[in-house]
């Protein structure tokens, strides 16, 4: 769709939740196409493109608000949408921390692929599969979803803002496991976004490493015992600890309620002064990162944690007004934790009795960061190498307690296109068996 | 009107297709500490067509219901179904031909009015703050969603649903002595309807909030859970997760395809006799079960799916084309969630069967162990690896409840723990808040009693 044709269609929409009586408002128009390809149990099984788009439209009406979201863009479903959002402001209620973002220079923002190439696609697709059958005999793709997603959005509101970003780019997850005979693995998953299929989808990121640890993992043996010690988390599940204590610990809720264990801490430390944490949707190695706010905001990079100091909470302008704090300048979650000094190969050569977590298959932390989880697609680390790869592993701590104790941070890193993540190994976690 | 424009397009195609319009709406009130901060309604429908060609599925949806947009769905998804066939060749057989299906639902679409949902919202979290002013924190979700869907399928099915979904989530969090924050969260009076057809008066929630409360004190004076394998007792309101996580995942049939365990368990015994898990279609125990499903969305008329028969695993949830693989019946598993979403392998209302005993008597039995009341997600592996978070539970000592226990993690392996079941509850409770993820998002209950087995605690 043209983008000038989505640009209409939010001004009108502007246009007519003023006539309705709304104080300030703003839209987002949205519309977008994918291109998916699937395979199951290791077979192409289906081939689905859709088309839709999305209206999400805010009122603030005497202080009041009222949000609502369509999937249609023609101007009778936006007339009625627009009536129903300011008639669900009217019945709301006051807040007087509300707003719209102010006026910032209207512009318009591009990433990624040009057009879809299916049939390249296809074949790209159809090589992975062969080259894991190939070079990972024992490893089988339970499903693979590849797809090209092409989106156009414009965002405006009544204070003059306009943005339009049109993004488009590729993405592959796959959910594996091996077999050998009566052994077979736990699933493990990755995924990857990118933006052209010039190159063999394997060889990007992390993928040969973690198929050939896959392979390994089919001697597993559940673990006997328990002890308290190191346990070095993989880029493919530091999200897990690491991202789940910034929005935990800095996020508007636990931030407006006043339980973040983090409140009064901006500007303290909080980490380890090795861990340095930031997000960064504005960088080249992330694809079709934000680049405004679902606010209207123009979004910045910014870091989190830098050198174990708490430099930003991630709140939304709604909560900063609401808790007397700043907004963060992004909302994304494309977040980069610094690399170490220390090669990986080093970090574990150092390590006399831990755990290599790959995967944390885990409940919610609480909201004081007490966690606990099975450590799936893990190691045992003994004398410094990786030995046993372990069945039935509880792991169990306090993610606060984690950033404070991190042991060290690998110089490697993991990309895959919206997050960079090392490895670290953090001390005083609890691992337990049979 | 809809109805006549799919049945024109789907009339005379000769490859399997089946043709779905649906409309999934949600409308929101969420209230954090006495901040409105959600006061959504969205809505998001359209039409899809899915092709089978040879082995190979083609798909294609539009957020538009026209005579033009049925017809484009349809060509797109018959060329997506062409593209992948002449480039894999699978070369297999038409899907089975099942039983045509016919079933309109009766009830009408309740567009419940934002400002009922609010006030209620705004009545329960007064009722909380007024009378527990000591909270830290305190929030009051009230969720109503639909899910309507016209399905035609060439094979002659047809069938036209409305599915409806209410529930209210109520949380609290209170500051423990060591200076943590300890929360409690609960799902309330969830099931099948609109809003007003299972809400009247907040009132009627007043004696589960004191009794949320109750708990969130108790837990608040907590110990830690001492890792390892012990005995437990799964209490009734959460033993369905067994249900779902630990067996259902494992007995679907793409995830069997795809090697889970099950793959190789067909007729062995992999439970306790006292087990036997049905994942029911729309009627249980004499009543309509709380998420019915009478056709699928392949057009199969649900029935139910034995899935473990006295501890003897009996059979998977199938769709059209894995039922063909394993020559079986399908049930009526393949659902959607979106109009943009392809049928996949789902449950439905999925329950461990009751026995004949006695919680007390339950409890009465362990020496050294945990009643485990309260849970907030669960995951499950191929391998039968499963685990749940626990929010809210109490130690047993010498067959006695003692102190509250803070959230922990239990895990197992699903057709290992369910042989070290040797008592089971004589009443069933069903949890119907929830929602599945695989690839998509999906409404589903589980069920069960409680359940007492031998089962590893996270712990500290």
């Amino acid at each position: 769709m043209e983008m000038s044709k989505l640009k209409e269609i939010a001004q009108y929409t502007l246009s007519r939740l003023k006539e309705y009586g709304a104080d300030e408002a703003q839209c987002k128009i949205k519309f977008g196409l994918v291109d998916e390809i699937n395979v199951d149990a290791g077979e192409f099984s289906l081939m689905r493109s859709t088309f839709d788009s999305a209206v999400t439209i805010k009122v603030i009406k005497d202080m009041k608000k009222g949000v609502i979201a369509i999937n249609k863009i023609d101007k009778e479903s936006i007339d009625a949408a627009a009536k129903e959002c300011v008639e669900a402001a009217i019945v709301s209620t006051e807040d007087d921390c509300l707003s719209i973002a102010e006026k910032d220079e209207n512009e318009d923002f591009f990433c990624g692929a040009e057009k879809c190439d299916r049939d390249k696609l296809f074949d790209r697709i159809n090589e992975y599969v062969e080259d894991i059958k190939n070079d990972y005999p024992k490893v089988f793709i339970e499903q693979l979803i590849a797809d090209y997603a092409e989106s156009q959005s414009v965002f405006a509101n009544t204070n003059g803002v306009e943005y339009s970003y049109t993004a488009a780019y590729y993405s592959m997850g796959s959910m594996y496991s091996a077999h050998d005979g009566d052994k077979t693995t736990s699933f493990n998953s990755m995924g990857i976004d990118f933006v052209s299929l010039d190159e063999k989808i394997l060889d990007k990121g992390t993928q040969r490493m973690m198929y050939e640890m896959c392979e390994k993992e089919l001697e597993a043996i559940p673990f006997e015992g328990k002890f308290t010690g190191t346990a070095v988390f993989a880029p493919s599940c530091l999200g897990d600890i690491v991202a789940t204590a910034i929005d935990n610990f800095t996020g508007d809720e636990t931030i407006i309620d006043n339980t973040s264990p983090w409140r009064n801490k901006l500007g303290e430390k909080v980490a380890s002064e090795k861990l340095s944490v930031s997000l960064i949707p504005i960088d080249d190695r992330i694809i079709g990162g934000e680049r405004y706010t679902a606010e209207g905001y123009k979004s910045k990079n910014c870091d989190i944690i830098k050198n174990g100091v708490l430099e930003n909470f991630t709140l939304s302008e709604y909560a900063a007004r609401k808790s007397g704090e700043k907004r963060c300048p992004t909302l994304s979650s494309c977040m980069e934790v610094k690399s170490g000094n220390t090669a990986y190969d080093d970090m574990i050569k150092n390590i006399e009795q831990g755990i290599l977590v790959c995967r944390l298959s885990g409940g919610q932390p609480a909201s004081n960061g007490d966690f606990s989880g099975v450590a799936k697609n893990s190691f045992l680390i003994e004398n410094g190498k990786i030995t046993k790869p372990v069945l039935e592993t509880m792991i169990s701590g306090n993610l606060a307690d984690m950033l404070n104790n991190v042991i060290d941070i690998s110089k490697e890193t993991a990309m895959d296109g919206s997050t960079i993540y090392p490895w670290i190994a953090f001390d005083g976690v609890t691992v337990s068996g049979k | 009107m809809l109805n006549d424009l799919i049945k024109k397009h789907i009339d005379g195609i000769s490859d399997y297709t089946e043709v779905r319009s649906q409309i999934n709406s949600n409308n929101r009130i969420s209230i954090i500490s006495g901040n409105l901060v959600g006061n959504s309604r969205v809505t998001s429908g359209g039409v899809c067509a899915r092709v089978y060609k040879n082995g190979v599925y083609g798909f294609s949806s539009m957020g538009e219901y026209s005579d033009e947009s049925i017809k484009s769905v349809i060509n797109a998804a018959r060329d997506n179904a062409l593209f992948l066939d002449r480039r894999v060749n699978k070369n297999k057989l038409p899907l089975m031909e099942t039983p045509t299906a016919f079933y309109k639902d009766t009830a009408d679409f309740i567009d419940v009015p934002q400002k009922i949902l609010l006030d209620y919202a705004k009545e329960l979290d007064d009722y909380i703050v007024n009378k527990y002013p000591d909270l830290s924190s305190r929030g009051v979700i009230v969720s109503s969603d639909c899910i309507e869907k016209l399905l035609h399928v060439t094979t002659g099915s047809f069938s036209h649903s409305l599915s409806p979904r209410s529930c209210i989530y109520v949380s609290m969090s209170a500051e423990a002595s060591d200076g943590s924050n300890i929360e409690l969260f609960e799902a309330m009076n969830c099931g099948k309807g609109f809003f007003t057809q299972i809400f009247s008066t907040p009132s009627e929630l007043y004696e589960k909030i004191d009794n949320l409360y109750e708990k969130l004190m108790s837990k608040k004076e907590g110990v830690f859970s001492e890792a390892g394998v012990c005995d437990c007792i799964i209490d009734s309101s959460i033993s369905g997760m067994i249900a779902h996580e630990a067996v259902g995942h494992t007995v679907e049939a793409d995830l069997v395809l795809s090697g889970s365990v099950a793959a190789t368990n067909l007729g062995n015994k992999i439970a306790s006799d006292k087990i036997t898990i049905i994942d029911y279609a729309h009627t249980a125990f004499g009543k309509e079960v709380p998420l019915p499903v009478y056709v699928d969305d392949e057009g199969t008329v649900c029935e139910d799916a034995v899935l473990i028969k006295n501890g003897i695993l009996k059979g998977y949830m199938n769709n059209k084309e894995t039922a063909m693989h394993f020559g079986v019946k399908p049930c009526g598993n393949a659902r959607a969630f979106g109009f943009s979403d392809e049928p996949l392998i789902r449950m439905r209302n999925t329950a461990i069967l009751p026995g004949t005993d006695k919680l007390e008597d339950m409890i009465a039995s362990i020496d050294n162990g945990y009643y485990l009341t309260k849970t907030q997600n669960g995951q499950a592996d191929t391998t039968g690896e499963f685990m749940f978070g626990i929010t809210m539970g109490y130690e047993i000592k010498n067959g006695k409840l003692g102190r509250a226990i803070r959230d922990t993690t239990i895990s197992g392996v699903a057709f290992e723990t369910l042989k070290t079941v040797d008592m089971l509850s004589d009443e069933i409770s069903w949890a119907s808040s929830g929602y599945c993820g695989k690839k998509q998002p999906m409404p589903v209950s589980d069920g069960g009693p409680a359940v007492k087995c031998k089962i590893n605690i996270g712990g500290r």
